[in-house]
């Protein structure tokens, strides 16, 4: 009640909850208003002040005729004064610094001509334009001319246009040196120009909104389009319908991040021709696209889908029986809690064709997955990186059955796996042409010692074998007996595949030793097809190891050497990419081939 | 083989579709596969005989921009860090598809 006839006594307008909250911290819309009055009014009384003078004395000293020297001793204080604080402003030292090569007396100048700014006519009133010469309405945003005086605001756009475009071309020029670099982390060295197809393409990424339709390009010139444009992350809904052609019965979307469920049911709506389907980072995959794709009956053969967790555990079963056994290669990565045991066994219960699978980052698959997996005979090509532990004795299992016709295994993050895993492969596989074990630190180096003596299975392509090193931290020297691949084992590994592989990835299989490097890449050794080597955490890696390693691969392209910290000038041949050395800026040292 | 390739003309001719006429180097218009397969004396065809490629399907704008290529590709072989040449937007596409015509 007490409140209710406070309120009655005053007149009040409609509140809002922003003039509420204003009203609590104290903040009063008329204090400001009053406040911005006095300031204004305090500036143009300054200003008449200045006027005044300039008009009766005039800025030099000589001018001040009719002054007493007291007055005339004020007034040079005050100037002094104010100087000082000009000179002691950011505004100052930026100016000073635009104007570097002039003589240091210049200072005084600077800071005479800023206090004259400082009387520039405020904000409303009205002035003439420097450039121009019309009168005009002086905004805060009106820009200072060359000569000091005020722009009008068609010639203040000009002005602000000039220097936009200088700053352009800075950039352009910069960016020159930053995309070497990051070609360079990529890997690619160019040396000559571009392919003109390469080229062109490019130059359609650049201005891929300005165009219509694609014409009858060839579908290969469209993946590379498709890949530039997901690298630059610019395909959206958009630029996806230029993709989305009847004829074609393959799609590849690298980064399907900017579209909606709609645009997944378009492309399987406009494109019903459709075998190999390869879509990535699909958020927005949902059932709905999903039934929308089985009503279609698609003749899907091949099927990639990456970050499609929101698609359910009943719509990936229903989608696996209707493909069943036409689908002959099935790639599922980072579906975190979408896909789960049954759902797998429900795909390698109808799915018996698949001859290539990989399971990646899906956090619901364990041991019964792996179970499933075993039953399907014909796969050629395995990749498996589970997040869940499995039981040691199923993964060996699993990969005694599978192992006879594959070409590809996979394993990453299984860290249960020890010596029978290599002694499983070393017994079972006879057909392997890309092996994958990493990120364990159970096997030993005798393990793969083993695996690579007397191996039936002809010499490797691609061998990653990284991050297999001990990992007791309270043991910091290594046991005696090395864990990982050490120093045998890739002797024995480089002996067994040295004269095949093209790949290999041994980074941080921290126990190989100097001598063991020079051994595998000593004088009488040549490793004719080998292009691209990681030896990223070998700190024994030094100058003289990485001259041989370039006089023993003649067709090496990419080396990889982060934390190699003993690398220190490495003479690097032409065309070579030595990615993560220190000396990042290092120009490419030109030689002729050995 | 030998007296074949001494008799061969430093200069080949390479024609649009409407008419327009090309004169260069012969190294330089072997950049493009197909164009060097057109020109290979031991193919006999007609192009390898009259060192004259005829190529219907490009107009003479974008068969200049070739020619225009194909210099800079030679001026630049053995650089690294070459900068991309020059192509206006409005005839990038249909380049595009005259450089995946001729292998380039």
């Amino acid at each position: 009640m007490a409140n209710r006839r406070q309120t009655r006594n005053q007149i009040r307008g409609p509140h809002s909850a922003l003039t509420d909250f204003l009203a609590s911290n104290n903040i009063s819309a008329a204090q400001i208003h009053q406040d911005h009055q006095r300031r204004l009014q305090e500036a143009e009384r300054q200003a008449a002040v200045e006027e005044e003078g300039d008009v009766t004395v005039g800025h030099d000293e000589h001018h001040h005729v009719g002054e007493l020297p007291e007055e005339r001793k004020k007034r040079k204080r005050k100037e002094a004064v104010a100087l000082a604080n000009i000179k002691q402003s950011k505004e100052f030292a930026r100016r000073k610094a635009r104007r570097t090569g002039e003589s240091d007396d210049d200072d005084e100048a600077i800071a005479r001509e800023m206090m004259h700014e400082r009387s520039r006519p405020l904000p409303g009133q009205l002035e003439n334009c420097e450039a121009c010469g019309k009168r005009f309405t002086v905004t805060s945003y009106s820009k200072t001319g060359s000569q000091g005086a005020l722009l009008c605001a068609k010639c203040s756009k000009v002005l602000a246009d000039d220097e936009k475009k200088l700053k352009a071309k800075k950039r352009g020029a910069r960016s020159g040196r930053r995309q070497n670099q990051s070609n360079l982390l990529d890997g690619l060295i160019q040396q000559g120009a571009l392919s003109l197809a390469e080229m062109c393409t490019k130059r359609v990424a650049d201005n891929i909104n300005d165009i219509e339709e694609f014409g009858d390009l060839p579908s290969q010139l469209l993946h590379r389009l498709s890949q530039i444009l997901c690298k630059r992350r610019v395909l959206t809904p958009r630029t996806l319908n230029l993709f989305l052609r009847p004829g074609i019965d393959s799609i590849d979307i690298y980064d399907a991040a900017k579209l909606e469920t709609d645009d997944f049911e378009k492309i399987f709506t406009l494109m019903p021709n459709l075998s190999c389907v390869n879509i990535r980072f699909a958020g927005q995959m949902k059932d709905k696209v999903i039934e929308s794709m089985l009503g279609r009956n698609l003749k899907i053969k091949r099927l990639q889908l990456d970050a499609a967790n929101l698609v359910s555990d009943t719509y990936w079963r229903r989608l696996f029986q209707n493909l069943g056994v036409q689908l002959e290669s099935l790639k599922l990565s980072n579906l975190d809690f979408s896909l789960d045991d049954e759902s797998v066994e429900v795909l390698c219960r109808c799915c018996t064709n698949l001859q290539r699978l990989k399971l990646k980052q899906c956090w619901k698959a364990g041991n019964h997955s792996l179970r499933a997996i075993s039953n399907l005979s014909s796969l050629e090509h395995l990749s498996l990186s589970f997040v869940q532990e499995v039981h040691t004795e199923i993964l060996l299992e699993t990969i005694s059955r599978v192992s006879p016709k594959l070409q590809t295994l996979s394993l990453e993050g299984f860290s249960n796996a020890n010596d029978r895993l290599l002694e499983v492969v070393h017994d079972n596989c006879l057909t392997l042409k890309k092996l994958r074990f990493s990120h364990n630190a159970a096997c030993s180096d005798a393990g793969f010692v083993r695996l690579f003596t007397d191996w039936e299975n002809p010499p490797l392509e691609i061998v990653d074998l990284s991050s297999m090193r001990d990992l007791d931290n309270t043991n910091p020297e290594s046991p005696t007996d090395a864990i990982g691949l050490a120093s045998q084992g890739l002797v024995a590994l480089m002996n067994h595949s040295g004269s095949r592989v093209q790949k290999l990835n041994i980074s941080s299989c921290r126990h190989v030793s100097h001598s063991a490097f020079e051994e595998v890449f000593s004088h009488e050794k040549t490793y004719p097809h080998l292009k691209e080597l990681d030896v990223s955490f070998h700190t024994v890696i030094d100058d003289y190891i990485v001259g041989r390693i370039f006089r023993c691969c003649p067709k090496i392209r990419k080396l990889v050497a982060f934390a190699c910290f003993n690398l220190r000038d490495v003479q690097i041949p032409i065309g070579v990419a030595l990615i993560g050395s220190l000396k990042a800026q290092d120009p490419m040292i030109v030689r002729s081939a050995y | 083989m030998s007296s074949s390739k001494s008799s061969q003309p430093d200069y080949v001719t390479l024609v649009s579709g409407d008419g327009f006429e090309f004169v260069i180097p012969r190294s330089t218009a072997c950049v493009s596969g197909t164009i060097r397969r057109m020109l290979d004396p031991s193919s006999r065809f007609s192009e390898a005989i009259s060192g004259r490629c005829v190529l219907e399907n490009i107009s003479g704008v974008v068969l200049e921009k070739v020619c225009e290529y194909f210099c800079y590709n030679e001026k630049n072989k053995h650089q690294a860090h070459v900068p991309d040449m020059d192509i206006p937007p409005e005839l990038c596409l249909e380049l595009l598809m005259a450089a995946d015509y001729l292998d380039t």
